[in-house]
């Protein structure tokens, strides 16, 4: 292979491994390759909060790419919780928020150790996730060819001294959204750092059965589709408080909202929400195209890539306004709504009588900004930034 | 940023301390303080080597300006040598660099904890010295109003991998000469952080006797003198040796050397009749004494700046340097001011010519007067700052 030497540093990296960074680091991965040599530094870790070893340490291969993976000496600090309380609500020492990344780990001293005496092999070296120790340990060894993948959302870290300097340092920064890059921007002042906008970009979608996805869980009549994680973290609780609320004004009547991803809070038991735990990828493709309405009510998503997944079955998505990214993204593509607190049902009503025509929209969105073709272009402009 | 822009100094000792660096911030401070709301964040250090807490914690007042001292929690710690030598092998582990910029000092943790919570009231921060754990660990806090003022040389610790965050990381530079930026942009790929070279000015009385000088210490011969530490790492040894082996030739004019400075010399000074040794001088004495000079001797090679010179041709005069120094080879070329010697017998040659032509050498000082009113003046220097400062605030607006 020719092209650049290139290495990906990411803090998890595996076919098992559940993550929208990991997945955009995969993803990123995968399409360098078609050009460039691509290698991935990781960790053993599988699991995101303990980072339990999972992984043999040494090189592992996937999708025919060299994965090194570094041995996690100390997973996430069995009190962070209590030690992040102190960092974010009390007062504190510049040591403690310098400790911050070493306490959420995973620490991976060889991981540090390879980039110091190896960095210079690569012309080019991604880090994934600002937060992580990783990326905020391990790009200040490199700068000088590091491209930051920050994939940041505003939270209180990104205020703390491990970060300060790290968002000034690398040679290019991708950003997943114009609205990352714009939050960045005005807490960072780091326009000085070339950056690149770079999205998502999806295959052809995989086909849609409709029918045996309705006979399968028992689902008749329309139905809002949420697919994910269902916890109050994604502001699920959220939902369906707006949704019983619609629904006992006599909203969107024989309407079901069907909730498919592993469930992490209480559902009310009610005939018109069903919970359907975490569903097959065949599943996931029929229960997307024969949605009325995708609904993404997370206020911290930081790229939504179910949005763009929704938009390629022609189905448009209803998102919370709160949610700079994902309401920008729906704007930009023309293909849904965005709500704000008690205005979930209205916007249902509204986007359910334009249903076909913001999806179309969405449909040709995506045709057009998340093809390999568009996707590459940006890739290779980030990586030309950032080769010395 | 109103008119007079916050101004937040940082180094790791300030006050009546000897040093380059420390020399040169606080004589900044005193030219910035008309246009500036100046403050001092240092530490209660005075000696630089073992940083042993002399002065008190707290705020002091230096000249006129506020000067926050923060405790040294260790100073050079006693195995420095050996944790230098680890993190200067070819290979090294990573924990060796950190390791080494603490063992070096002076580790003042509540200057980062300051940096921390009062950085963003500043519109600027000038960090003096990139080698010391105050701008290592500092400067990273506050990035987007950072000014590094590196005082670089080519040295090992140059290449160490901690000090790569610190040359990436700074809105903007001020060099002390543009030889010092191409160093650091050869080092560390950093074009894009802008910058300026500025440096230090320089004031020369208009009044320089010397005739008063050759009087004062019995001269009758020409001389060169030397202006600093006795010291070998200032380049003395190579000194003596070039000058001795001139002199001794049997046809050679007869000239005297001059050594002059604060301090005891630290290495042997060759007991001869053709060098004189005659201690610390006066501002005004050294003035003189560099009016009545064929030449000031500069033998070091590892100078990021070198305050003599500047003051020599400031005075009109030249300078002898050494062809291997990097920086006053360069510096001497560029203001046409120098000869740069690579052998004894070169040094013989400069040195017969300078004293058998003066008007070479009045030649070779009025351009380098001309090269100090360019650079090295401090109207030149204080507007450069002003305009390094209001950039700085304009791209944190």
């Amino acid at each position: 292979m020719t092209g650049r030497r290139i290495l990906l540093v990411v803090q998890r990296y595996g076919a098992e491994v559940v993550g929208g960074s990991e997945q955009h680091a995969r993803l990123v991965a995968q399409r360098l390759a078609q050009r460039h040599t691509v290698e991935i530094a990781t960790t053993t870790a599988l699991d995101y909060w303990t980072w339990a070893p999972y992984y043999r340490a040494g090189n592992d291969f996937l999708d025919g790419l060299l994965v090194r993976r570094f041995a996690v000496t100390a997973g996430r600090d069995p009190e962070f919780k209590a030690f992040e309380h102190r960092v974010l609500e009390e007062d504190h020492h510049v040591r403690d928020e310098l400790a911050w990344p070493a306490h959420q780990g995973p620490v991976a001293p060889e991981l540090l150790e390879f980039l110091h005496q190896h960095g210079g092999e690569y012309d080019a070296i991604l880090f994934y996730t600002y937060i992580y120790a990783p990326t905020a340990l391990g790009l200040p060894i490199v700068p000088e060819r590091a491209a930051l993948i920050s994939t940041a959302h505003d939270e209180y870290p990104l205020r703390l001294a491990p970060y300060r300097a790290l968002f000034h340092l690398p040679r290019a920064i991708g950003y997943l959204t114009p609205e990352e890059r714009a939050m960045v921007h005005e807490r960072f002042h780091n326009e000085q750092v070339p950056d690149e906008v770079l999205g998502y970009a999806l295959g052809d979608a995989p086909p849609a059965d409709v029918a045996a996805f309705r006979a399968a869980h028992g689902i008749a009549g329309p139905y809002v589709l949420y697919l994910g994680q269902v916890s109050e973290g994604k502001g699920c609780d959220e939902l369906l408080a707006e949704w019983i609320a619609h629904r006992d004004r006599g909203g969107s009547p024989d309407t079901t909202l069907v909730l498919a991803g592993t469930v992490r809070m209480a559902i009310p038991d009610r005939p018109d929400v069903r919970a359907l735990g975490r569903v097959s990828e065949e599943d996931k493709a029929g229960a997307l195209a024969g949605a009325q309405v995708l609904v993404q009510p997370s206020r911290l998503e930081s790229l939504g890539i179910v949005l763009f997944e929704a938009w390629q079955y022609g189905t448009p998505v209803l998102v919370h306004r709160a949610n700079l990214v994902t309401s920008g993204q729906t704007e930009r593509a023309h293909a849904g709504r965005s709500y704000a607190d008690n205005g979930f049902g209205a916007a249902l009503e509204a986007l359910t009588s334009e249903r076909d025509a913001r999806g179309a929209d969405g449909q040709e969105y995506v045709a057009r900004e998340c093809s390999y073709a568009a996707f590459d272009e940006r890739l290779e402009r980030l990586v030309e930034a950032t080769a010395p | 940023m109103s008119d007079r822009p916050g101004v937040l100094v940082v180094v790791q000792r300030y006050g009546d301390v000897s040093g380059g660096a420390e020399a040169h911030a606080r004589e900044l401070v005193a030219h910035l303080r008309p246009h500036a709301d100046l403050a001092v964040a240092t530490t209660t250090a005075a000696d630089y080597w073992t940083w042993a807490n002399k002065y008190t914690a707290g705020i002091d007042e230096v000249d006129g300006v506020p000067v926050h001292r923060f405790p040294v929690e260790a100073g050079r710690s006693r195995d420095f040598r050996l944790r230098e030598h680890r993190a200067f092998a070819k290979v090294h582990p990573l924990e060796a660099e950190d390791a080494f910029v603490r063992a070096q000092g002076p580790v003042a943790p509540e200057l980062l904890e300051h940096l921390r919570r009062y950085g963003r009231d500043f519109d600027a921060i000038l960090f003096f010295t990139y080698i010391y754990y105050p701008t290592v660990y500092g400067l990273p806090l506050v990035p987007e109003r950072a000014v590094l003022v590196p005082t670089a040389h080519d040295e090992p610790a140059l290449r160490l991998s901690v000090y790569k965050r610190l040359f990436h990381a700074p809105r903007a530079f001020a060099f002390n000469s543009v030889e010092e930026r191409r160093l650091v942009h050869r080092t560390f790929g950093n074009e894009r952080i802008g910058g300026e070279v500025v440096g230090v000015g320089v004031d020369v009385p208009g009044d320089r006797d010397g005739a008063r000088f050759r009087a004062r210490f019995g001269l009758e011969r020409p001389y060169l003198l030397y202006l600093g530490r006795i010291v070998e790492s200032k380049g003395c040894g190579t000194l003596f040796d070039h000058f001795l082996r001139w002199q001794s030739d049997p046809r050679a004019t007869p000239v005297t050397l001059v050594l002059a400075g604060r301090g005891d010399p630290e290495m042997p000074v060759p007991s001869d009749p053709r060098i004189r040794h005659i201690g610390a001088l006066s501002d005004q004495q050294k003035f003189d004494g560099l009016a009545g000079a064929a030449a000031l001797v500069m033998p070091s090679l590892l100078e990021s700046l070198s305050m003599v010179t500047l003051e020599a041709w400031a005075a009109g005069r030249p300078v002898i340097v050494d062809g291997r120094s990097p920086v006053l080879a360069s510096m001497a070329a560029r203001a046409g001011a120098g000869l740069a010697f690579r052998s004894w017998m070169e040094f013989a040659e400069i040195g017969e010519l300078l004293v058998a032509e003066p008007g070479l050498g009045d030649r070779l000082g009025r351009a380098g007067q001309r090269f100090v009113e360019r650079t090295y003046t401090w109207p030149v220097v204080v507007e450069k700052y002003r305009d390094l400062f209001a950039e700085v605030a304009a791209r944190n607006s």
